[in-house]
């Protein structure tokens, strides 16, 4: 491995990405990657509405990780994610984790949905569910992220699922801001 | 009652509630992980105050930078409250403020401006730096 890391690192590069983590998620740590990409980007002048929308997609990515990821160790959850460039003009995020089967089925129809609306459906949609309660399944959340994420990206959000075994599909989406 | 005063943290905001002045802001980013763990004594204090006070004109400052989507049905829980408070008959001023520029929350700021029918609610932009 040792000597696969600059391969490795040559990889993720090759594909554009300038970030990644994969393992546990804290909130601490969203607050610290958040802020570091903020600096990046801003490094990289930006412009502040792209780069608050990246921000906003790595935490809402980040906050589901530690909400929804079916793997976990006591209270960590693990995950991954990956923000870099594509076609020079956009960043994209990267999110994946684990769920049980189970829940595949309505995570598939809830993006599968989202993907079919334009901005001004996004946008009455995400009036209309933050006006409702938010989902019994929703651990403290508003049930409002994806809806969020699919609002900021610049094209439909991207997402698959690998079946891993008879407990586990591997959840990813991808993200174009 | 007293003042409430809450620092900003990282992924929280600063709240300054000052009940004399009768001036309430709310700065920076709030993205906890449990917001309504945060925001209970927010609203808790904001109960009290809007039981007592009686005709004042109260002027609420908002500007925040970034907030999660769970924050943003919590801020409309918070704007909800104001405005049966000015149903009921209290003079209530909400300032929007957002950056030049940004326009997500420029657009934030219109919806809550159209969900509202009681509280005066101002777009205010500022400036950048």
């Amino acid at each position: 491995m040792l000597k696969d890391l600059y391969e490795f690192k040559k990889d993720l590069s090759r594909r554009g990405i300038f970030f990644c983590l994969s393992g546990p998620i804290s909130q601490n740590l969203v607050a610290e990657i958040g802020s570091t990409l903020e600096q990046k980007m801003n490094l990289e002048d930006t412009r502040r509405p792209t780069v608050l929308r990246v921000f906003s997609t790595v935490v809402e990515n980040a906050q589901n990780i530690m909400r929804y990821s079916d793997e976990k160790e006591e209270k960590l959850s693990l995950g991954i994610i990956a923000v870099g460039y594509e076609d020079d003009e956009h960043y994209f995020v990267l999110c994946g984790n684990m769920v049980e089967n189970r829940k595949v089925e309505r995570l598939r129809n809830n993006l599968t949905k989202l993907r079919k609306m334009d901005k001004h459906q996004l946008k009455e949609y995400y009036r209309k569910k933050r006006r409702e309660g938010p989902p019994e399944e929703s651990k403290g959340g508003a049930g409002l992220g994806f809806i969020d994420m699919a609002k900021k990206a610049s094209k439909p959000i991207e997402f698959d699922f690998k079946e891993i075994n008879e407990k586990f599909h591997f959840f990813s989406m991808k993200t174009v801001i | 009652m007293e003042k409430l005063v809450i620092e900003a943290t990282k992924y929280t905001p600063e709240i300054y509630f000052d009940c004399e002045k009768n001036i309430l802001e709310i700065r920076g980013k709030s993205y906890p992980e449990n917001t309504s763990v945060f925001y209970s004594p927010v609203f808790k204090w904001l109960e009290t105050y809007l039981g007592h006070e009686k005709s004042q004109d109260i002027t609420v400052n908002m500007e925040l930078i970034y907030f999660n989507s769970s924050s943003s049905k919590i801020l409309m829980d918070f704007c909800d409250i104001l405005d049966a408070a000015a149903a009921n008959g209290k003079a209530i001023t909400v300032n929007w403020i957002y950056e030049e520029d940004d326009e997500d929350a420029f657009e934030f700021g219109e919806e809550f401006q159209e969900d509202l029918e009681f509280v005066t609610f101002n777009l205010v932009e500022k400036p950048p730096g």
